[in-house]
C-alpha cells in the first residue's frame, strides 16, 4: 500500500482530482464554431436575397449548405468526444431548434405565406431567443443569456418597427449573438487549452 | 491516535487517478478525448486504461462510428467507489499531516 505521502503530495493528488472532473464536466463538445458559421450563413443569405439574382434560392440554398457543412463538421468531431448528460441536453434543444426552422420556413415559403418580414425576423428570432435562453440557463452562461435577451428585443421590436429597421436590428442580432458570441466562444475554449496541463503518469 | 488509511495502488497512479476523475465527471469518453485531456501517449494510455479495466473500475465498449472504430470507455460503480474511498483516505492523510 501506497503512502505516506507528504502534505504537498496530497494536496496536488486531491487538485489532480478536482481538475479532472471539472474538466470533463466542462461542455465537451465546443460549438462555438457553428454560432459563426450560421452567423455568416444568416448574412450571405439576406445579403443574396437583397441584392443578388435567384432570390428566391437565398435562404434554402444557403441554409441547407450551412447544415450540411455543421452535419459533416460535427460528425468528424463526434469521434473525439466524451458525453455528459448536460451536453445531450443541450445538444437535445439546438437538434429540435435546427428541426423547427428547417421545417417551418421552407413549409410558409412554399405556400406562399412567408410575405410579410415582419413575421419572419419575429419567429425566426423568437425561436433563437428561446434556444438562446434555454441553452444559457442550462449551462449558467449569462452571456448567452444575454444572447437570448438580444433575440427576445429583436422579436419584439421587428413587430412595431418599419421593415428596413426591423431588418437592421435582425442584422445586429445576428452580428452580435452569432459572430461576436461565437468569437467570443472560441476564445475562450482557445484560453482554456492553453490552460490545461498535460498529466502524466 | 486513529490508524492511518491505505491508498488504493490501482488508483494512486496519476495517470490513473487522473483517468478515473475524469471519467466520474461524464457519462462516457472516448479513447481520443482521454488522450488528448491527459496528454499521454497511446501506448502509455492503452496499458492505464486496461489495469482499470481488469480492476473493474472501468467498463469498455468497441463500436464503429461513419465505418471507424470508436472504443468508449465509462467509469463503473466500484470505480466511483474507489474513487471516493480514495478521496476521503487523501483528506484523512492530508488532516493527520497538518495536524503533525
Amino acid at each position: 500500500m501506497q503512502h505516506p505521502m507528504d502534505e504537498q503530495e496530497l494536496k496536488a493528488q486531491l487538485n489532480l482530482i478536482e481538475s479532472m472532473i471539472a474538466q470533463g464536466r466542462r461542455t465537451t463538445e465546443h460549438w462555438s464554431w457553428a454560432f459563426v458559421l450560421w452567423g455568416l450563413a444568416y448574412m450571405v443569405a439576406i445579403a443574396w436575397s437583397a441584392w443578388g439574382h435567384s432570390t428566391a434560392l437565398a435562404w434554402p440554398v444557403t441554409m441547407v449548405a450551412a447544415g450540411l457543412l455543421t452535419w459533416f463538421i460535427a460528425a468528424r468531431d463526434s469521434l473525439q468526444k466524451a458525453e455528459t448528460t448536460m451536453g445531450r441536453a443541450v445538444g437535445s434543444i439546438w437538434l429540435a431548434t435546427g428541426i423547427t426552422m428547417f421545417l417551418v420556413f421552407p413549409a410558409l415559403g412554399f405556400s406562399g405565406h412567408m410575405v410579410d418580414t415582419h413575421v419572419f425576423i419575429a419567429v425566426a428570432s423568437g425561436i433563437l431567443g428561446l434556444a438562446n435562453g434555454a441553452s444559457g440557463v442550462l449551462l449558467r452562461w449569462r452571456a448567452q443569456f444575454g444572447c437570448a435577451v438580444v433575440w427576445w428585443a429583436a422579436s419584439v421590436l421587428s413587430c412595431v418597427l418599419g421593415e428596413n429597421q426591423s431588418l437592421v436590428v435582425f442584422l445586429v442580432a445576428i452580428f452580435l449573438c452569432n459572430i461576436v458570441f461565437g468569437i467570443y466562444g472560441m476564445t475562450r475554449e482557445s484560453r482554456g487549452r492553453r490552460a490545461r496541463g498535460a498529466v502524466h503518469a | 491516535m486513529p490508524e492511518l488509511p491505505d491508498l488504493n495502488p490501482v488508483v494512486h497512479g496519476k495517470m490513473r487517478l487522473a483517468l478515473l476523475s475524469l471519467l466520474a465527471g461524464v457519462d462516457e469518453a472516448e479513447f481520443t478525448w482521454l488522450r488528448g485531456k491527459t496528454g499521454s501517449t497511446d501506448g502509455n494510455l492503452g496499458a492505464q486504461l486496461l489495469k482499470l479495466e481488469e480492476a473493474g473500475y472501468i467498463s469498455v465498449e468497441k463500436r464503429f462510428v461513419l465505418r471507424k472504430p470508436q472504443t468508449l470507455y465509462r467509469i463503473t460503480e466500484q470505480g466511483r467507489q474507489a474513487l471516493m474511498e480514495y478521496v476521503q483516505a487523501l483528506k484523512q492523510l492530508l488532516g493527520s499531516a497538518i495536524e503533525a
